[in-house]
């Protein structure tokens, strides 16, 4: 099992300001599966995205990811976790808007000991002829691929993505899609993404709902399609 | 091979993408440290020129000046001493009343001359003169100048090695560069030059030299006897009493440390400055941080990468301003010191310190001022940075405002509140550039409050105060030296009805925290006409000067002694008398004669509102009157007036780059709100109103906060300068004239960074509040 999740609890405030948002959650998930975790607001999905990503911590459970605990680990082996295993796309790109696209992906790179080759990634990622140009001369849906290129270049195991689609139109968010798709495929990362689009769950290997903090629904698709098929 | 951080490109993007902020920055730091750069340089550069002189212009270790010349067995029981004696005779002459000349043959054994600028003088009527001297009467070389009806031309500038400082006489309080000059001509010329009134002056070399200040104090005193039982001494000037020879080496370096401070403390707010822009940056980029510390990256990674700029802004400025310092500046300090003394030329010295101080400093005081702020910043969490939550303390309350206040009103209170780290170091920045500011501009208040003063306090227009030769001095009664005794006393009388005798008799400080200093006792009749004070004959009153110099009141105790002896005297104070402009002490003459063992006939000089034209001027040490009081104020005013000048300039750059970049940064942090209040339909005016207003509201209240703490530090900071490194007492006074002109400057200044921030106002687009919305 490459991610495991035991129990995970997380809870905010204390005495009656107290507010559970996951109540215990069980989850493992195979290397190059790519799983789409659906629910209303404050069920949870995000806070548990931002769990495995390292960037916020369980109240109670245990992670395990490629052999790694991370509930014992300090902010700086935590740091080392994030960059030795996660890749990050946010529904805000949050590019760097004095670097070039390729230089925002190199960003990524320098993280990594063995990064994906530059070239074919921004060819991959339909990037290569805007290679040289800042973000705020790119569209949305480039922007976000720039996003992707750079959590994919340093070639994570998992790649978390956080409603990848949220600020994109229905063409451009079928693209990333497809990119997405593409990377799951090409490169192998598994893949979690958190998103309010139900359509996407056809798409995904594997779908979990989240309601009130606890897994719902655990499906696997077996009557996967291509992004390019999807619709909404 | 290490990676290089791709985050590395963005640095000279960033500069060049906020060229008005670190061009002010640059600005600010290069001008700070080329200034310093070159005060150091030209400092360290003048010193070692001073200190090389007297090896290389041979200065004397001393002089004497006899009433006739001597005689060569005396010459040769005299060099017995182990001295070498070398003539320079001189003479004094006038230009009208304008200043006076002291001319020497050419010397070129002893005290030799160094030529400035022209030829050293080679033809009957030519004259080299001091070249500071010239500068200050505006002598040009080639000029012609009339002394005692007599024409010269002025073949070249001089610095002779023993008149670094222009001091006329070595009692001098100060020296005085205007009226008082010296010059070389030809050996021809000066024998045509002496006919009359030359002064036998000879100076010595010691054969070997002393071990110390003690032994060669020893040495003086027993030379000074054995020239005494040869001729009639009419001065002695050991080389440690000499204070045209002294006084440029005591004085020269004095100021580097408060330089050095004051360059600390610019550094310390520029670096502040800097990591408030940069936090600014921060949040402004809360996002992408946040992503790159999910990403991966670590804290000392980002950190690092936001040190950058900072670091390499004040490298860069250290390269240059160091370049400046070395070339420019440096010619603009040296020409501070030409300005005071008469240096001999220089070479410039490389001071490898002044390269650590302006370089390695800054940088490591930037590192540091960054690195702190930085860490507290980089330790939220990548969750905090996405969500922009960037404050520390948890989910703030906000300050609860009376609705009462009108909405505008509680708007800017608002803002005020949310910015008032930023209003701290602007607060700072008003308090140190008005402090430099007030200094530059309270020096000739002071002066010309001096001056008033020296008018106001004097007490008789005239005051004469005798000199008897050292021959005369000793407990040996011979019969030459009582018959040279009754001449003195002869030539120290007088017939006018309005001198009045006084006794006179000098001290020193003894274990003070000031310098040492000398005091002047004054001896005065209990019913004087001229000194307003009732006196007895156990009353000890000191001037106001001495008083508040040495912090001193009536019941204290104070020890003075002997100036070459080890004899201490005690005197209790019994009153302070207001008096302004002098170190001195007063009892009646009874008092003081017998305090001193000097007898009961025996008087210092005279006070006189008229001149006294039958006393022998062979017996008058000095003549007070108002112009010769009023020295130190001349002297001052055109040694540090181009300093203070320089200081304005300076302080004033900092006030307006301290400003511009801090009201910057607040319009920078809130440009999201002015573009979403533009959106709602505010007007240009009622945005100006809602974000300039707060930051014209605090420069003023900081200007107005800024002037008491200012003038109470520099009060301490002026009287702690004159008790350690000045002699006499320059009381502080400020005009009111001196604050309405900061304030009005302040305003100015301001005025002009308010035009520039609204402009900027009107540059936010309505669509970044759109944009940035998640």
């Amino acid at each position: 099992m490459f991610l495991e999740l035991q129990q995970i609890k997380k809870h905010f405030g204390e005495g009656d300001s107290r507010v559970d948002v996951l109540n215990g959650i069980d989850l493992k998930l195979e290397k190059g599966e790519f799983c789409v975790m659906l629910g209303p607001s404050g069920s949870g999905k995000s806070t548990l995205l931002n769990i495995v990503g390292g960037i916020d911590r369980a109240s109670e459970g245990s992670i395990l990811i490629a052999g790694e605990r991370t509930e014992q680990m300090n902010d700086k082996q935590l740091t080392q976790y994030r960059r030795n295993h996660l890749g990050y796309v946010f529904q805000m790109y949050n590019l760097i808007p004095n670097l070039t696209v390729q230089e925002n992906i190199e960003v990524g790179a320098y993280l990594s000991d063995k990064p994906l080759p530059l070239e074919d990634l921004m060819k991959t990622l339909g990037l290569y002829e805007h290679r040289k140009k800042l973000p705020n001369q790119l569209s949305g849906g480039q922007q976000q691929r720039c996003a992707i290129g750079r959590a994919i270049v340093k070639n994570p195991d998992i790649l978390l993505c956080d409603e990848p689609t949220g600020a994109l139109d229905y063409k451009t968010s079928k693209e990333i899609l497809k990119l997405i798709e593409t990377v799951n495929q090409k490169y192998g990362n598994t893949v979690l993404m958190v998103t309010h689009n139900d359509a996407i769950r056809l798409m995904a290997d594997r779908m979990l709902r989240l309601r009130d903090g606890m897994i719902r629904e655990d499906v696997r698709n077996t009557a996967k399609i291509t992004a390019e098929e999807l619709e909404w | 091979m290490k990676k290089k951080n791709p985050l590395r490109k963005r640095i000279l993007r960033e500069i060049s993408g906020d060229k008005g902020k670190y061009l002010v920055i640059f600005i600010l730091m290069i001008a700070t440290i080329s200034f310093i750069s070159g005060y150091l340089v030209a400092d360290g550069s003048m010193i070692a020129a001073y200190n090389e002189s007297f090896t290389k212009y041979n200065v004397e270790d001393g002089h004497f000046i006899t009433e006739e010349p001597l005689e060569k067995s005396a010459r040769k029981r005299i060099e017995k001493e182990g001295v070498t004696l070398y003539n320079l005779p001189y003479v004094e002459k006038k230009s009208g009343n304008n200043f006076k000349v002291r001319i020497f043959a050419m010397r070129d054994k002893v005290n030799r001359a160094c030529l400035m600028n022209g030829n050293f003088p080679q033809n009957a009527d030519e004259i080299a003169i001091d070249r500071m001297f010239a500068d200050n009467n505006h002598l040009e070389v080639g000029d012609s100048i009339k002394l005692d009806e007599k024409n010269y031309r002025i073949s070249g500038y001089v610095a002779l090695s023993d008149y670094s400082a222009l001091f006329e006489n070595s009692n001098d309080s100060m020296f005085d560069a205007i009226k008082f000059g010296v010059g070389v001509v030809d050996e021809k010329t000066f024998k045509t030059l002496t006919k009359k009134n030359k002064v036998y002056c000879y100076s010595w070399c010691w054969e070997k030299a002393s071990a110390n200040e003690k032994e060669e104090n020893k040495r003086a005193e027993d030379l000074m006897k054995v020239i005494n039982d040869q001729t009639e001494l009419s001065d002695f000037v050991p080389r440690q009493q000499n204070q045209a020879i002294q006084f440029t080496g005591e004085d020269l370096g004095n100021d580097r440390a408060m330089m050095t401070v004051l360059f600390y403390i610019i550094m310390v707010i520029m670096a502040f400055v800097f990591a408030l822009t940069t936090s600014n940056t921060i949040e402004k980029e809360a996002g992408v941080i946040g992503t790159l510390k999910a990403s991966g990256f670590t804290n000392a990674e980002l950190i690092g990468h936001y040190l950058v700029a900072p670091i390499l802004v004040t490298l860069i400025s250290a390269l240059i301003g160091n370049i400046l310092g070395y070339t420019l500046l440096k010619e603009v300090c040296v020409d501070m010191y030409y300005g005071s003394y008469s240096l001999p030329t220089y070479v410039t010295i490389w001071n490898g310190e002044a390269f650590i101080l302006t370089t390695l400093v800054p940088i490591l005081l930037m590192i540091l001022i960054n690195l702190i702020i930085l860490s507290r910043k980089m330790r939220l969490s990548p969750l905090q940075f996405l969500r922009r939550e960037l404050s520390r303390s948890k989910k703030k309350k906000a300050v609860s405002l009376s609705p009462g206040i009108p909405f505008f009103s509680r708007f800017r209170l608002r803002v005020l509140l949310q910015n008032r780290f930023h209003y701290a170091v602007l607060f700072l920045g008003i308090l140190i550039s008005y402090m430099l500011l007030l200094f530059g501009m309270m020096l000739p208040s002071i002066m010309d409050h001096y001056q008033n003063q020296i008018h106001e306090n004097m007490f008789c227009k005239y005051q004469y105060l005798a000199k008897m030769p050292p021959s005369l001095s000793g407990e040996d009664f011979s019969v030459d030296k009582l018959l040279k005794y009754m001449r003195f006393s002869e030539g120290v009388e007088t017939n006018n009805s309005s001198a009045e005798k006084f006794s006179a008799y000098t001290l020193e400080t003894y274990k003070t925290d000031a310098m040492k200093e000398e005091i002047l006792f004054y001896g005065i009749e209990p019913d004087s006409k001229y000194v307003p004070l009732k006196l007895t004959d156990e009353d000890v009153y000191v001037s106001s000067a001495y008083a508040e110099k040495f912090e001193l009141e009536i019941g204290d105790t104070i020890r003075l002694k002997e100036k070459y002896e080890d004899t201490v005297y005690k005197f209790k104070v019994t009153g302070i008398w207001d008096y302004d402009t002098g170190l001195y002490v007063f009892m009646t003459r009874k008092h003081l004669n017998q305090t001193f063992d000097l007898g009961s006939d025996m008087f210092g000089g005279y006070f006189s509102d008229e001149k006294l034209m039958d006393l022998n001027e062979k017996y008058i040490g000095s003549i007070l009157d108002e112009d010769a009081l009023s020295k130190i104020c001349r002297q001052l005013k055109v040694s540090m007036g181009e300093l203070m000048y320089l200081v304005d300039g300076f302080a004033m750059l900092i006030f307006v780059v301290m400003i511009y970049l801090l009201s910057k940064t607040i319009i920078e942090k809130n440009a999201q709100s002015i573009s979403m209040a533009k959106i709602l339909g505010y007007s240009g005016t009622e945005i100006a109103r809602l974000y300039i207003l707060p930051t014209s509201i605090m420069v003023l209240l900081s200007m107005l906060v800024a002037l008491p703490i200012n003038t109470e530090a520099i009060t301490v900071i002026w009287h702690t300068m004159l008790r350690q490194k000045m002699k006499g007492w320059l009381p502080v006074w400020l005009d009111t004239g001196v604050f309405v002109k900061m304030l009005i400057l302040g305003i100015v200044a301001y005025g002009v960074v308010a035009i520039i921030e609204l402009s900027k106002i009107k540059k936010v687009p309505m669509d970044l509040a759109l944009k940035n919305v998640e």
